[in-house]
């Protein structure tokens, strides 16, 4: 009976994943939804067929990248394995990505899973799988609203994993993650950062993790890497950066990022110091696995950025980034790699508040906006779209923005129009989760017609060529 | 020295949810109506000269926070409520209102004493209250809406029939999710669980801490901002609430 039930809910999410596909909606966790309420064991059925093992990776930001960079290198070294990618990362998307790589009768082996946990979903998911490890990024406030404080989400982690044989392997840089060491005694790796030119000596205001989480004493930081990732100590009770096993050195980020971790050399086509640190969590993940240097080299200088992860389009010449933005740490992040980019600029950005999204915006209003509205920033236009487009717009007004460069333009499509209209050199297109495919659909399309047209003129151009 | 100074009680530890949104918005008015404002981080540890400030601010912070909170300010209580009485703009957000309560019990029945400035108190209960939420208040006789987002755990309870709230519920939870309440409104005092930006989409509610503060200074305030923006998104924020 119990095959039986498997069976059809395999069947029933193979069949949704189907349908989804034909009518082209994304599709990544209604099958897992359709499957679980037929057959809510089938998660921890389908995960005993992998033969080697699960790794869930999770935390704040950084978990879709560090997974896809990880699954890069699985791929080339020839690995099977089950991957839930494009950010569906609740138990209904993993139950999607297991019935996707199974066959119908729920028995295909397969070497590797690789699960980016939404953290609030980590609970859940190890009462029906047991990975060898779990991976921590970063905590930082991000949709609060779904659980209350960070606090309560960091406890929900520790409780899940505790009195488990899980490995951690935790971000050395973080005092809200090094301490998961000391309260749950499980067996650690840490990877970190030493030193680099783009430290800072001073923190940033609104940053967490202020307090030593063991004695509430301030932590002291020789230096900081952004947000509250850096080098401390506290005063009071002894608590610091632990002992790294992955150490990044002599990090370049621009044009491209380059270092050396341990004593691999790293080149990766991503920007930005958080890339860095995805890079350096995937790598540290696959030595862990045992995988040789030269395919990791390869993996991760062949990986491209997807969507939304600082992805590049061309369109009428002009040069369009898509940026995902879904914290303050994160636009922080964002803003400051469109800082170093001294030409005239435009900058649309499509503020929801769904679900996905987290439905609290106020998230807004602890980023370092003014950092990019100084007078000489050379910022063209601020085109400001959906759900929540006046907030936004707000939030670029009371950041000194000039008002007469604010646009409102609630509708996708015709905000995007606006920001190509105006003249600049470069374009940036900042989006929250549930806006993102469908800015990215916009630009892949603007993309392809500007091909076509300018195919068009080519072949005028060569015609009357050849006429005269 | 600048024309006005805000006072930010405590921002390392009550800073939640982008509450700091509400003065940036205090100062950047302030500004644009010709005045300079400066704001001073009130460190703990400090001893508080409150009729120094023009206004008073402290956001939302969670438990641990708060009760540190309790324990540098209930020696300086007295003088607080003195000063409140006595008309000082205050704006307190969340877990700033609630300590401003006769006690604060946590979900074991722990009570966490306040500082008693009013006759209200605070329970905890297991599931939150969160969501968009939007209130009917009125000033002067003229009836506003105010729009915002709340995520408490705390439920508040005035015990002191005269307290009037911040306004009446519309949609959303507020005071208690019960009685209809939301916030309080003490003569310069508003006291709320909207937290984050609440000013800068609700620009009446500023200009009316705003003028206060300037009234007290012997200046006329005399309005007349260009505010489409801002009222674009309280309609829109409204909008998204009523549909």
């Amino acid at each position: 009976m119990k095959k039986i039930a498997l069976i059809i809910a395999i069947m029933a999410g193979k069949f949704a994943s189907c349908l989804s596909r034909i009518l082209g909606t994304g599709g990544t966790s209604i099958p897992g939804k359709i499957a679980l309420r037929l057959y809510p064991h089938i998660l921890s059925d389908l995960a005993a067929n992998i033969s080697e093992e699960i790794f869930i990776v999770t935390g704040t930001n950084g978990k879709t990248t560090t997974t896809n960079m990880l699954a890069e290198i699985l791929k080339e070294k020839g690995y099977k394995f089950v991957h839930n990618s494009a950010g569906a990362n609740m138990i209904t998307g993993i139950t999607t990505a297991f019935i996707k790589e199974t066959d119908w009768t729920g028995k295909r082996k397969i070497d590797y899973a690789l699960l980016e946990t939404d953290e609030a979903n980590v609970p859940l998911l190890l009462q029906q799988l047991h990975p060898r490890v779990v991976l921590i990024t970063n905590f930082f406030s991000d949709q609060l609203d779904r659980y209350g404080e960070l606090n309560n989400t960091i406890n929900l982690i520790k409780d899940a994993v505790r009195d488990t044989d899980i490995e951690l392997v935790l971000n050395a840089d973080d005092p809200l993650v090094t301490h998961f060491k000391n309260e749950t005694g499980l067996h650690c790796w840490y990877y970190g950062f030493e030193a680099t030119n783009y430290d800072k000596l001073q923190g940033e205001a609104s940053r967490e993790g202020r307090y030593c989480v063991f004695c509430g004493q301030e932590l002291l930081y020789q230096r900081f890497h952004y947000a509250q990732l850096g080098k401390f100590c506290c005063s009071e009770c002894g608590n610091q950066n632990p002992e790294s096993n992955f150490t990044a050195h002599s990090l370049i980020l621009t044009p491209k990022i380059e270092m050396k971790i341990n004593d691999i050399e790293i080149r990766s086509p991503y920007q930005g110091f958080y890339n860095a640190y995805n890079i350096l969590a995937a790598v540290s993940l696959a030595k862990l696995v045992g995988i040789e240097d030269e395919i990791i080299q390869k993996a991760i200088a062949n990986y491209e950025p997807r969507a939304g992860r600082m992805e590049q389009f061309e369109i009428d010449k002009r040069k369009v980034t898509l940026i995902l933005v879904k914290n303050p740490t994160g636009l922080n992040q964002a803003l400051a790699t469109i800082n170093t980019v001294p030409t005239p600029k435009a900058i649309f950005f499509a503020l929801n508040d769904n679900v996905a999204d987290g439905r609290d915006i106020s998230w807004i209003w602890d980023a370092d906006i003014e950092q990019i509205t100084a007078l000489d920033s050379n910022i063209e236009a601020i085109v400001c779209s959906g759900l929540r487009s006046g907030d936004i717009a707000l939030r670029f007004k009371y950041a000194d923005a000039q008002v007469d460069r604010i646009y409102i333009e609630d509708e996708l499509q015709s905000g995007i129009n606006k920001a190509l209209s105006v003249a600049a050199d470069a374009t940036y297109i900042l989006s929250t989760y549930t806006a993102l495919f469908v800015c990215r659909d916009i630009l892949l399309k603007l993309q392809q017609e500007s091909i076509t047209s300018a195919d068009l003129i080519d072949q005028k151009q060569k015609s009357s060529e050849s006429q005269g | 020295m600048a024309d006005f100074i805000i006072a930010h009680l405590y921002p390392e530890l009550m800073n939640l949810y982008g509450d700091r949104g509400n003065i940036i918005c205090l100062q950047k008015r302030l500004e644009w109506y010709g005045h300079d404002c400066y704001i001073e981080a009130i460190p703990r540890g400090s001893k508080i000269q409150f009729n120094q400030y023009d206004l008073i601010f402290m956001g939302g912070g969670a438990d641990r926070e708060q009760k540190l909170v309790v324990n540098e300010l209930i020696h300086q209580s007295s003088e607080l409520k003195l000063e409140i009485e006595q008309g000082l703009p205050a704006l307190f957000i969340c877990g700033a209102y609630q300590l401003l309560g006769k006690y604060y019990e946590s979900s074991d029945g722990m009570q966490i004493p306040g500082l008693n400035v009013f006759d209200f108190y605070t329970r905890k209960e297991k599931n939150r209250l969160i969501g968009n939420i939007v209130i009917a208040a009125s000033l002067r006789g003229q009836p506003f809406t105010v729009a915002g987002f709340e995520n408490h755990s705390g439920r508040t309870y005035f015990e002191n029939e005269e307290l009037r709230a911040l306004g009446k519920v519309i949609s959303g939870f507020g005071n208690n999710g019960q009685d209809g309440q939301e916030g309080l409104w003490y003569k310069n005092l508003i006291a709320t669980y909207m937290h984050g930006p609440l000013l800068p989409k609700n620009p009446i509610l500023a200009d009316f801490l705003i003028e206060t503060m300037m009234n007290r200074k012997g200046l006329i305030f005399k309005g007349g901002l260009d505010d489409h923006i801002e009222n674009y998104s309280h309609e829109q924020t409204k909008k998204r609430i009523l549909g």
